[in-house]
């Protein structure tokens, strides 16, 4: 079933990533990668065969004998099949077919490596010493020609610089829709509005306010406003660490906002670090209706909406009227 | 298209259905003084709550409507300002400063000291 996931997944990568035949094509140009290199390639197809299964026990012998490249094969069966991978991969190098299956494939690995934490740094140096293994074969298949072998070389390292590319792009795209998906939950969590009483309500503000967040912030406000019809809100900005002159002035335009609705804003919870920063900024605070603290700002809300808070006690004695 | 102006009490209401012209608002802005001055009315409401946007002319307009009718003795209250539209105007730089404002027209009449209980308040 994760399987099943994973390959669906893997097909749709190429077009989340926006690779497709011309971008390949694109990609292949600039490493000027033609179809004369393809045959060159597909002339290896023998040398390969022959030479497969001695590279593939020296590279994992090589990999092995690190600690942090060690630690992801521990068990044999991974083992195995990885090393009856990277025989097809090596095999799969002389095919001559470099299309759009053969990019799907190395988009696929790149995901796999990112799944299991392979940093960049370890995959590379696999690759550099994957590419002097080729190279000290090719010399020994070409025993009397050393210039074939080297153009040969030079050929495979064009592909396996396409490969290359393509692998590292699906690193950071993985980390990317990661740190995407991060940002959305954060957002999503951080930007409540809260009906404390009736027509007031609250709006906590914490943490780091971007433009887009200020957004989504507002229009949570003016819609709730209109829901609750909202008379007073009180927005507290205590979780705000620091505020510049954008993050101010999306502040502002909020209240602003508000005011065009109707609706009265009063901001607490502005720091002392806060506060000087905005009176250093310059900017037309006279619009801002502040109280201290949380308590000062709901109690000034009450105030204005014509709550009289009294105490249990006190008022039990007159209270059956 | 002219603005209907209705009349409740000493206040005057003008309920704006559809984006005006930019002649429409003036016509608008004219009628409004006049009869601020003809009932002697003590308050003006602008309901938008129909409207989806609020241009820079209109909004300039509005504020022209405000600050006349206040020189003319009466007090504007605008009204029915949608969500997306208070964020469209604010994003523009539109913020009716010194304009008041009320959620819908029951929050304006109130605010312009109407109190709607059967007839006339302590005006008269």
């Amino acid at each position: 079933m994760a399987d099943l996931k994973q390959a669906r997944i893997a097909q749709l990568l190429p077009h989340e990533m926006e690779i497709d035949d011309e971008e390949i094509a694109r990609r292949k140009e600039f490493l000027e990668f033609r179809d004369e290199d393809a045959e060159v390639l597909r002339g290896l197809g023998e040398i390969a065969r022959k030479y497969a299964e001695p590279v593939i026990e020296e590279f994992y012998r090589h990999i092995l004998s690190f600690q942090e490249t060690k630690a992801f094969f521990r068990d044999p069966k991974v083992l195995e099949r990885v090393k009856r991978l990277q025989k097809e991969y090596f095999l799969r190098l002389t095919e001559g077919d470099y299309g759009r299956e053969y990019v799907a494939d190395r988009l696929k690995i790149g995901t796999v490596h990112e799944r299991i934490n392979l940093a960049p740094k370890w995959y590379l140096g696999m690759y550099s010493h994957y590419l002097r293994l080729v190279a000290n074969r090719l010399l020994e298949a070409f025993p009397n020609e050393p210039a074939r072998a080297f153009s040969s070389f030079l050929t495979l390292t064009k592909l396996v610089f396409l490969d290359i590319g393509l692998a590292v792009d699906t690193y950071l795209y993985a980390r990317e829709s990661t740190m995407r998906k991060q940002q959305e939950a954060i957002r999503e969590l951080s930007t409540p509005v809260l009906q404390i009483r009736d027509r007031l309500l609250l709006l906590p503000i914490i943490g780091i306010i971007d433009t887009h967040r200020a957004r989504l912030i507002t229009d949570g406000l003016l819609h709730s406003i209109r829901d609750t019809r909202a008379k007073v809100v009180v927005m507290d900005v205590t979780g705000v660490a620091t505020i510049d002159t954008k993050v101010a002035n999306h502040l502002i335009q909020t209240v602003t906002a508000a005011r065009l609705m109707g609706a009265y804003v009063i901001v607490t919870g502005l720091s002392s670090d806060v506060a000087q920063a905005l009176v250093g900024l310059g900017l037309d605070l006279a619009k801002l209706n502040t109280a201290g603290d949380l308590q000062g700002g709901i109690e000034e809300a009450e105030r204005l909406l014509g709550y009289r808070i009294v105490r249990g006690a006190e008022v039990a004695p007159t209270s059956p009227e | 298209m002219a603005v209907p102006i209705m009349k409740q009490g000493d206040v005057l209401i003008a309920s704006l259905q559809e984006a005006l012209t930019d002649r429409a608002l003036i016509q608008l802005r004219d009628e409004l003084s006049e009869r601020v001055g003809r009932f002697r009315c003590r308050a003006v409401i602008i309901d938008v709550t129909a409207l989806d946007v609020v241009d820079s002319f209109a909004s300039r307009t509005i504020r022209g409507i405000a600050y006349t009718a206040k020189l003319r003795g009466a007090r504007t209250v605008v009204v029915g300002i949608q969500p997306d539209v208070a964020f469209a105007m604010v994003e523009l730089g539109l913020t009716l400063d010194g304009v008041d404002t009320a959620l819908d027209l029951e929050e304006g009449l109130a605010l312009a000291g109407v109190v709607i209980r059967g007839g006339r308040s302590d005006a008269r």
